[in-house]
């Protein structure tokens, strides 16, 4: 990075913070500082609803996904319209009709105070680790490659969102967001089109998408019902509806994003932007990966892409192993280029001979990154970061022009700030309105609640910078942040299917299933090997099977059910 | 014809949800063509 690049990162990340600022200056009411106001319209809310969705690891490791397994990935978003849709016509009208702030603030009308808590409770604890992770995820890899201080990264992300989250409250999430995403999309696009243009002039276009599609790549949609396959339009539709409905209908984070608006129409339509917008930008995304992926089958790629690591075992007396290793990789890239070479130009007899040859050569790369990875973990260089998570920001900083790297680095942050500024913005209102004024001071003015929410704001910052700087302690982080939000959404998402779809059932019924589904969730996570995201619907389903069983036993005479 | 129905505000919204849905599956039909001509 040069001094160009620092600009226009410096400039993009302050510029739209200070605007923020500038347009939320002045006092604000509470209902104004955690819903924001009339003033803010379904673009601006759809675009809030999809930066707090893609946070950095959308921007860092969607690429990487599909440079090393291909674009099936974009299956497991095929619930999500339909969760969206489920989501408009149940969720938004009875959160807007009760005026609440949070999502739990409904469970206390519906049920009682102790299953309000229970489902504020769960969700802090999931959130409340999540930041921390959405800010240490993007700061391990960009302080690897850039050279930065870990903690300054983080500190970098994680200070300005807290002062810019706790000074203008929703309406500056809403502000902010909306120009970060815009800043994110054009980043994207140019990084796609600068990707494109860096394609080798051997091939076409449509040739390079050829060769791409017959190495695996892009595959984008399979029918198959096969349970070992991991994307498929079957799993994709049904896991990703359950994970989407917890998502958008149950956690404030989003929940706090559509009830910004003024009105029903404005949070509807907010949402179907997102069910609309949604499938065609992580395909985007995703085929960047995959042109990248090509861009490496003509450039020679790095055997390892995280170099930082690779330099250090070199150092740590690995050197002899690791140059081994790298000259049969040279070797196989060149016998690999000739041959994509060859299969573009052969005619449809000599096709198969020349794909099998090349498929050969692809398992010899793939083994061969393999065991250079092996002899990092021998050298206890291992990082803790997945390797394709450094194939689009190697890429970024090799090969865009200067200025672009500044902008594209500028996304990442720019996708972290925004997250994290959701994430915080929710839990301070959650711990201020579902905790402070019922449970610890219940009649104080309008302007007591906005300060203790914003010394909560900042509280829950402070936390999440804390988890991202003692997260290098958790092995595989990333993934962790995901079984973490499947472990949790289920439980959730099943007290408000309860409230809403099952009359009869009472609040000690469904906090006592919820407690249930949390521990059988919980048990099975520690005792088996179950794909994390039917944690989702397992939760789900446990709550509505035991809370109308607890409501005919234990507790049928116990309360009158809610509207009987 | 319902109340339901005859509501002119919960037809435009179904007529929007329909909308939504019908992009969503020319979408999927979309990735499964390219997934046709390219793999």
């Amino acid at each position: 990075m040069n001094r160009l690049d620092y600009f226009v990162l410096i400039a993009t990340i302050l510029a739209i913070p200070l605007y923020g600022l500038w347009r939320t200056r002045g006092s604000a009411s509470l209902r104004q500082y955690l819903k924001g106001d009339a003033s803010i319209g379904w673009a601006t809310i759809g675009l809030s609803v999809l930066a707090t969705q893609a946070g950095p690891i959308t921007f860092l490791s969607m690429p990487g996904q599909a440079y090393e397994s291909g674009i099936g990935f974009i299956q497991n978003y095929f619930g999500q319209p339909l969760a969206l849709i489920v989501v408009c016509v149940v969720f938004v009208p009875i959160y807007q009709r009760l005026k609440v702030y949070t999502a739990y603030q409904y469970l206390g009308e519906r049920f009682d105070r102790k299953t309000r808590l229970l489902g504020a409770f769960l969700f802090l604890v999931q959130r409340g680790i999540a930041a921390g992770i959405t800010i240490y995820a993007p700061a391990i890899v960009l302080s690897a490659l850039l050279g930065w201080r870990l903690n300054l990264t983080i500190w970098l992300a994680g200070g300005l969102v807290i002062i810019y989250t706790v000074v203008g409250g929703t309406k500056i999430v809403s502000i902010t967001q909306r120009y970060q995403m815009i800043v994110i999309l054009v980043g994207m696009a140019i990084a796609f089109a600068v990707a494109i243009y860096k394609l080798s002039p051997d091939l076409s276009f449509q040739n390079t998408l050829s060769v791409a599609g017959k190495m695996g790549k892009l595959e984008a949609v399979t029918f198959s019902v096969d349970p070992h396959k991991r994307y498929t339009f079957w799993s994709g539709l049904i896991g990703g509806f359950f994970l989407a409905l917890s998502y958008f209908g149950a956690d404030q984070s989003q929940v706090q994003r559509y009830l910004a608006g003024g009105s029903l129409r404005e949070s509807r339509l907010g949402l179907l932007f997102n069910a609309v917008v949604k499938v065609p930008m992580q395909f985007c995304i995703l085929l960047l990966g995959a042109i990248v992926f090509m861009f490496y089958q003509f450039e020679k790629p790095p055997v390892y892409f995280n170099q930082p690591a690779y330099e250090r075992a070199l150092q740590n007396g690995y050197a002899s192993q690791l140059t081994e290793l790298q000259k049969e990789f040279d070797e196989v890239f060149t016998q690999k280029r000739a041959a994509i070479r060859v299969l573009s130009t052969a005619s449809s007899n000599e096709r198969d001979a020349a794909m099998n040859q090349l498929r050969t050569l692809e398992a010899q790369a793939s083994d061969l990154r393999d065991r250079t990875k092996a002899v990092l973990a021998q050298a206890g260089v291992d990082p803790k970061s997945k390797e394709s998570d450094y194939v689009f920001i190697t890429f970024i900083l090799q090969q865009m022009p200067h200025g672009i790297v500044g902008l594209l680095i500028a996304v990442i942050l720019c996708a972290t700030m925004s997250a994290t500024a959701a994430t915080l913005n929710a839990l301070g209102s959650t711990t201020a309105i579902d905790f402070y004024r019922p449970l610890i001071r219940p009649n104080a003015s309008d302007h007591h609640y906005v300060v203790a929410a914003q010394a909560l704001t900042a509280a829950w910052g402070l936390i999440a910078i804390g988890v991202a700087s003692f997260a290098s302690l958790v092995e595989n982080l990333i993934e962790a942040g995901n079984i973490l939000g499947s472990v949790f959404y289920g439980s959730i998402l099943g007290l408000f299917l309860a409230a809403f779809f099952i009359r009869r059932v009472t609040g000690s019924s469904a906090f006592f299933a919820a407690l249930v589904a949390q521990t059988l969730v919980l048990v099975l996570f520690a005792t088996t090997n179950i794909g994390y995201l039917w944690y989702n619907f397992i939760g789900c389903a446990a709550v509505l099977i035991v809370a109308p069983i607890l409501q005919q036993t234990i507790f049928r005479s116990a309360e009158t059910p809610a509207g009987a | 014809m319902n109340a339901r129905d005859s509501n002119p505000d919960a037809r435009s919204w179904r007529k929007a949800y329909s909308l939504a849905l019908s992009l969503f599956a020319v979408e999927v039909v979309l990735l499964y063509l390219f997934t046709i001509r390219f793999s």
